[in-house]
């Protein structure tokens, strides 16, 4: 026992020493790595302002784009409506009244003339509901929770997955650029919850707690890997993150097996809320 | 020894006091090689004031030394007197952790 004294002696100071090289690096405390034939200068804390830096005008690039491509949609869903809706309804009150003006013995025409107003109305439906997907006029008129009650609403009706929304901001007035943001996070996590969860049940919630905006979109389906979660190819959620971090908050989602997927997105209430709707 | 190398050593230390001898490996002009610099200088003056010597290597023009003592990383304080020798990595900002480590700590006279 006693050779082995001096061993273990020497273990614990080799020890020390590993931790202070541990420390020093983690701490960035580092100029210059000694090597046997080169001397390696290193600028850690160079390297992070700098990554840092770019980080930063990334983020702010990616709000900017998503600012632009918000307008450009909404830019395109009032041409849509305004041009290609008042067209068709126009073409369809057209043909309503070549239908009117046609005789009993003019049978074969007026079947063409009705189914090609059946098209005509279905075209008319289309193009609202690109335009509604485009920008939801009711987020402008009605503002975020009565659009995203309607969501959830279309959602089961779309899919057949059973879909509540609930919420203790039914007075708040979101601010404009955060309501578009919260409502696309939900329409982006709801076609999630559509493709992958295989689930039966999604409930949404929308709450105020403290000084915290809480958004949760939750399903009883499959859990979501942490694979998918923070992969950079799944480009539906660094786009919800980015939204979520250009109003200072946090995304984050998390599965289990019994339970589904959860998504919950934490903003700060200034940055989202501006008052009371009248 | 010398008679002369013997007067010289007589006169230059005084009985029972210690003398602290410091190896200070740094890359240039690099920013924790300036604050180990100033650092272990405040040290010195603030706690072993006239009883410390301090040789500078410059790792980026003496790398041979660097590799004699096994320094891995600059900055490197090495104490190498009093006895044991000791090695603290790093900028030296911690004050207590490196008064404790150079065993400093209590030791004003």
């Amino acid at each position: 026992m006693s050779d082995q004294k001096p061993l273990y002696g020497e273990l614990e100071s080799k020890m020390k020493e590993a931790e202070a090289l541990i420390k020093v690096l983690r701490t960035h405390q580092v100029d210059a790595i000694v090597g046997e034939r080169h001397i390696m200068l290193v600028r850690l804390k160079q390297a992070e302002e700098n990554l840092k830096s770019s980080r930063n005008q990334l983020r702010a690039l990616a709000a900017n784009l998503q600012s632009v491509r918000e307008n450009e949609r909404a830019m395109i869903a009032r041409e849509l409506h305004d041009e290609f809706g008042q067209t068709l309804t126009s073409l369809q009150l057209g043909l309503s009244w070549i239908s009117r003006m046609l005789t009993p013995r003019q049978q074969p025409l007026r079947e063409k003339i009705t189914s090609l107003s059946t098209l005509t109305s279905t075209m008319i439906r289309s193009v609202r509901k690109i335009a509604r997907e485009l920008r939801p006029g009711v987020l402008d008129e009605l503002g975020l929770v009565k659009t995203l009650k309607s969501e959830a609403r279309e959602f089961e009706g779309h899919t057949g997955i059973q879909c509540r929304f609930r919420t203790n901001t039914a007075r708040a007035k979101f601010e404009r650029l955060a309501a578009v943001a919260i409502f696309r996070i939900v329409q982006e996590a709801l076609t999630n919850v559509a493709r992958h969860a295989h689930a039966s049940g999604a409930k949404i919630a929308l709450m105020k707690r403290k000084n915290w905006l809480i958004l949760t979109v939750n399903d009883n389906g499959k859990k979501s890997t942490k694979k998918l979660t923070y992969s950079h190819d799944s480009l539906g959620i660094v786009g919800m993150r980015e939204r979520a971090l250009a109003l200072g908050g946090t995304l984050t989602i998390n599965g289990s097996r019994n339970k589904g997927t959860t998504l919950r997105v934490r903003i700060p209430l200034p940055r989202v809320i501006t008052g009371r709707a009248s | 020894m010398s008679k002369a190398r013997k007067r010289k050593r007589g006169r230059d230390a005084t009985p029972g006091v210690k003398i602290y001898v410091f190896l200070l490996f740094v890359a240039g002009n690099e920013s924790n090689s300036t604050q180990a610099r100033g650092n272990l200088a405040r040290l010195c003056e603030e706690h072993i004031k006239e009883r410390h010597k301090i040789e500078t290597v410059d790792v980026l023009k003496d790398a041979a030394t660097a590799h004699k003592n096994n320094v891995l990383v600059t900055p490197t304080l090495i104490l190498l007197k009093p006895l044991p020798k000791v090695t603290v990595l790093g900028n030296l900002s911690d004050t207590r952790q490196v008064l404790a480590a150079l065993r400093l700590n209590g030791d004003q006279r």
